[in-house]
């Protein structure tokens, strides 16, 4: 109401000065042409006039009367509005040009109505799909950095100026940084100057342009050396553009470890493999030249020939009984045996390498009953290679006393091999019966592949269900030992 | 013509042994060793004419043996040959370097062995001859 009030107010005062200044108007136009008659101009022409008068009085009405329909029409349009709004409507007071245009004006606002109801609409489900992809984003980096967390390996991002995004616990330990409050924080100044070749490694593989990079970094701590496979790969944006680099460094130490044992158990495998075949090859040629000038020292040739061949079959079998253990590939073949008589067997194998070394060998009276079920070949081996150990490992004058012990309580039979030898230092006989080792300070002493003890131990353990044990003092001697289940007893429990 | 000392160094028995006899043979004095420690106390006092000693021995390697036997004035003149079951244990410039007259592998034959023996204990003499 007070907006159709305003419009007729203005309609009104628009009306008046609209009258009024076409009234004005025709009254000067009355006037001058009052003058111009009394002035000659027209004389005599009353009739004119008089007929001017009339037209001037007729113009004013006919204005008044045109202004007062327009503002009736507009105070129509203005109670239209109003009524619309209250919702009736009387189309039939307006003219149909004034309906034509108020259709239209409706139609406008009823379309930007509906197109605000829509896009409001619109607006409502944009909001709600993009809450849910916040959501989804949230769930998903808080998984991305439960997985980078979990991970082993230091996992570090950073953004195209090196500043830190993420790290795991493991790169916080690693690299000596609080990897929780260091985000955004630039790394070289979380990172301690000890671990500059990382440093310089994530920048100067920046400059290979996106392309990843590895390289071998080794860190030292408590005089440990690490080693670290470490690999830096680049996060590049929509236009390819590097705009970060994730590093991840994987510890290799054992690997390293690892690798260099298989390297030197190449090295000294073929250092033990041809050292016999040296003495046979070197042997038989002297032979064939008739060097061995009597029947004696032919004979003395031909033994160490038929004794190098053995200890190169040894060898052989050493490196492959252990991969046919390890693989599952070995056949067993266990039986009835007396571990007596494999004893006295490989005494006698054995005796013609520690006579070289003058070394004595000290057996004990075979026990009777000590029978246990097991394959001949492979526990004679195991027999050997600690004889052979013992003796390898023994100054020339020494002694290897080898001794059983049955343990009825426990229905076991225990061998125990002791040597006068050099001993082995108490950090290093955890690893003695370890794939390829190689006791450090005993190197010198003598050649090795680092096999043999680990052969006795997957023997003993793995195929007899057994267990080796050694006891040892550096400069005194050391004591190998298996115990096996006795077979006696197996046999009246499985019955 | 004066009967010839070598030196052998193996901590293999049967190496020590064959060669001995193809040595003795063939007109030769041997003298023996287990380890380069035992070979450098003999060469010292026995002052061989040549050496032929095994490169990886306990207690002291033939590397070792030959570094200290340069360094003493006495024995850095003998000639020594390398015995070794690792092809690329010795490289040229550790041959050059510390005088190695020759390098055999094992498994060597000990008639090639004698034939390399009497080749540098000649071309020794012809130095000597010249000087």
């Amino acid at each position: 109401m007070k907006y159709s009030g305003n419009i007729f107010i203005a309609v009104a005062i628009f009306v008046i000065c609209a009258a009024l200044f076409c009234g004005s108007a025709q009254a000067e136009d009355y006037n001058a042409l009052e003058s111009r008659v009394s002035a000659g101009i027209l004389n005599g022409s009353n009739i004119i006039v008089t007929a001017l008068y009339i037209a001037g009085a007729l113009g004013v009405i006919l204005t008044g009367l045109h202004m007062l329909r327009l503002a009736g029409a507009i105070t129509s349009i203005a109670r239209l509005l109003d009524n619309e709004k209250d919702g009736s409507a009387d189309n039939c007071e307006l003219s149909m040009l004034s309906v034509k245009k108020i259709n239209e004006l409706r139609r406008d606002i009823n379309e930007r109505l509906a197109g605000r109801d829509s896009l409001v609409a619109r607006y409502d489900k944009q909001i709600e799909e993009l809450k849910i992809q916040l959501q989804i984003s949230q769930k998903r980096e808080t998984n991305i950095e439960e997985i980078i967390y979990s991970i082993r390996d230091a996992v570090i991002v950073v953004d195209e100026f090196d500043k830190l995004l993420m790290a795991n616990g493991s790169a916080g330990r690693l690299l000596s940084f609080d990897y929780k409050n260091s985000r955004f924080k630039p790394v070289r100044e979380l990172i301690s100057a000890d671990r500059s070749e990382f440093l310089n490694f994530l920048s100067n593989a920046r400059k290979s342009r996106g392309q990843a990079a590895r390289k071998e970094i080794k860190f030292v701590d408590d005089d440990r050396p690490k080693i670290f496979d470490c690999i830096v790969s680049y996060i590049h944006d929509n236009n390819q553009q590097v705009c970060g680099a994730v590093a991840v460094l994987h510890d290799i130490t054992r690997e390293k470890e690892i690798s260099n044992m298989k390297n030197d158990f190449i090295s000294h495998v073929s250092h033990e493999l041809k050292t016999p075949l040296a003495s046979i090859t070197a042997y038989s040629e002297m032979l064939a030249d008739d060097e061995a000038h009597d029947e004696e020292t032919r004979k003395e040739f031909y033994a160490v020939i038929q004794n190098q061949a053995q200890r190169l079959n040894r060898l052989i079998e050493d490196i492959l009984n252990t991969s046919r253990i390890e693989s599952g590939l070995i056949k067993i073949n266990k039986e009835y045996v007396s571990l007596a008589i494999l004893i006295e067997e490989q005494l006698k194998m054995i005796k013609g390498y520690a006579d070289e070394k003058s070394i004595e060998i000290i057996g004990q009276r075979p026990i009777v009953f000590d029978q246990v079920y097991v394959d001949r070949d492979m526990m004679s081996q195991v027999i050997v290679n600690l004889l052979s150990n013992a003796v390898k490992y023994t100054r020339p004058g020494g002694s290897v006393k080898i001794k059983t012990e049955i343990d009825d309580a426990e229905s076991m039979i225990r061998v125990l091999i002791t040597d006068t030898g050099v001993g082995i230092p108490e950090d290093e006989i955890e690893h003695v019966f370890d794939k390829y080792y190689r006791v450090e300070t005993n190197k010198k002493q003598a050649q090795g592949t680092g096999l043999g003890l680990n052969l006795v131990k997957q023997i003993v353990e793995k195929v007899h269900n057994g267990r080796v044990f050694v006891k040892s003092r550096v400069g005194t001697g050391s004591t190998f030992g298996f115990e096996l289940p006795l077979a006696v007893k197996n046999t009246a429990a499985t019955a | 013509m004066d009967q010839k000392k070598v030196l052998i160094v193996d901590d293999e028995i049967h190496i020590v042994h064959v060669v001995a006899i193809k040595l003795r043979n063939n007109g030769y004095e041997v003298i023996s060793a287990n380890n380069g420690a035992e070979a450098y106390e003999l060469a010292c006092s026995m002052m061989p004419d040549i050496i032929v000693t095994d490169f990886q021995m306990p207690v002291m390697t033939g590397m070792e043996l030959v570094e200290k036997l340069r360094e003493n004035e006495q024995t850095k003149a003998i000639p020594v040959i390398m015995l070794t079951a690792r092809s690329f244990a010795i490289s040229k410039e550790q041959q050059e370097q510390l005088r190695i007259s020759d390098c055999l592998s094992k498994p060597f034959s000990p008639r090639e062995l004698l034939v390399n023996i009497e080749d540098i204990l000649y071309q020794n003499e012809l130095v000597a001859e010249t000087k």
